[in-house]
């Protein structure tokens, strides 16, 4: 399968608007779970308690890909997210992320061809500050003949 | 003069390692190299300017390309705007022999790279399809190759006469050093560097 059969419309189009609300506990949780020792990160009484900078990356949309994207087949894996911070998250902060598809592209492995789709969330505050910026890529792999 | 023929920055998709970060690693991990080159994937890197971290860490710092072909994946040294022209970096169907012909043209030279590895170096596609005219230098060895691909590639190096070079094939700041290429001459310039390897005077290194 080649990327060429994908049209590259779908890149920029925005597919998904979701909101997700920032909590204390869950700051605190995936601190923890990060391993964080920054009492930013840690201790809600610190001045300047925030998200550790790579929260964002927890949230899912509402849909992976828009309606109607091509099957692409059920072979594939999670190539990775990239995180870029734009503002502090704070508690009772309310985000809205626009979903959109930023990049398609091919590629070449020792598994053989890939196709690569980046998944880009883009988080704005209550105050429509952006904040953060999630890349996430899809692989997927033809079917072998 | 040693220099890691073959590495990464973000400016690659799979790249982690900032170039700034690479030459700080090579200082503080006294690695004996005396440069670099940059070969991003399927893209040649106009933009980026590294003469300040060149003079700041008095290492020499070169940019090429990795491209896609039907043989597997190739470096290519001496890009510059005739060569741009000549095909799409971007391809992942690219021809081994047009590449080939095509740097050989404009002043430049493709280096077959990883040639041991499974579906994208040289070896496999050559078992079934017969050698390329115009290779002359392969990479026989490469920082992320697995047991076998490296004495795959050397393999053929000896079989087919080809000159042999080093890379690390680095994605992360750790893998800078892990292979290079030793020349015999100082190099100091892209042009120099694709001299050199047309002149086969160079052994390919690897410390891993």
């Amino acid at each position: 399968m080649a990327l060429i059969s994908i049209d590259r419309k779908w890149i920029g189009q925005e597919f998904d608007v979701a909101e997700f609300k920032v909590s204390e506990k869950g700051i605190l949780a995936f601190a923890r779970a990060c391993g964080e020792t920054e009492p930013r990160f840690t201790d809600p009484s610190h001045p300047d308690f925030q998200a550790p900078p790579t929260f964002t990356s927890k949230y899912v949309s509402r849909r992976i890909l828009p309606e109607a994207f091509p099957d692409l087949g059920a072979r594939g894996f999670d190539a990775g997210k990239t995180v870029e911070v734009l503002g502090p998250l704070r508690p009772n902060d309310t985000l809205t992320a626009r979903s959109k598809i930023a990049d398609i592209y091919e590629k070449t492995g020792r598994s053989g061809p890939m196709i690569f789709i980046v998944h880009r969330m883009e988080f704005f505050n209550q105050d429509g500050q952006p904040v953060s910026i999630v890349d996430w890529r899809l692989v997927r792999q033809p079917d072998p003949e | 003069m040693i220099i890691d023929l073959h590495n990464h920055s973000t400016k690659s998709d799979d790249g982690r390692a900032k170039v700034s970060s690479y030459c700080r690693w090579i200082h503080k991990r006294e690695i004996p190299i005396h440069g670099l080159v940059l070969t991003e994937h399927r893209q040649f890197d106009d933009e980026s300017d590294y003469r300040e971290l060149e003079d700041e860490h008095d290492l020499l710092i070169l940019k090429g390309s990795e491209v896609e072909t039907d043989y597997g994946h190739v470096l290519v040294f001496g890009v510059n705007e005739d060569l741009l022209n000549a095909f799409d970096f971007g391809a992942i169907d690219l021809k081994l022999a047009d590449v080939v012909q095509a740097a050989d043209r404009c002043g430049g030279i493709a280096v077959p790279c990883h040639p041991g590895r499974p579906t994208v170096g040289m070896v496999a596609h050559y078992e079934e399809r017969g050698p390329i005219e115009g290779v002359r230098v392969i990479e026989v060895y490469n920082g992320g190759s697995r047991a076998g691909e490296d004495e795959a590639s050397l393999a053929l190096a000896r079989e087919l006469g080809y000159y042999g070079v080093g890379g690390s094939d680095a994605h992360l700041v750790s893998q800078i050093g892990l292979c290079a290429t030793k020349f015999e001459r100082d190099i100091r310039s892209m042009e120099e560097l694709v001299m050199a390897l047309k002149e086969g005077s160079f052994e390919a290194v690897s410390w891993r």
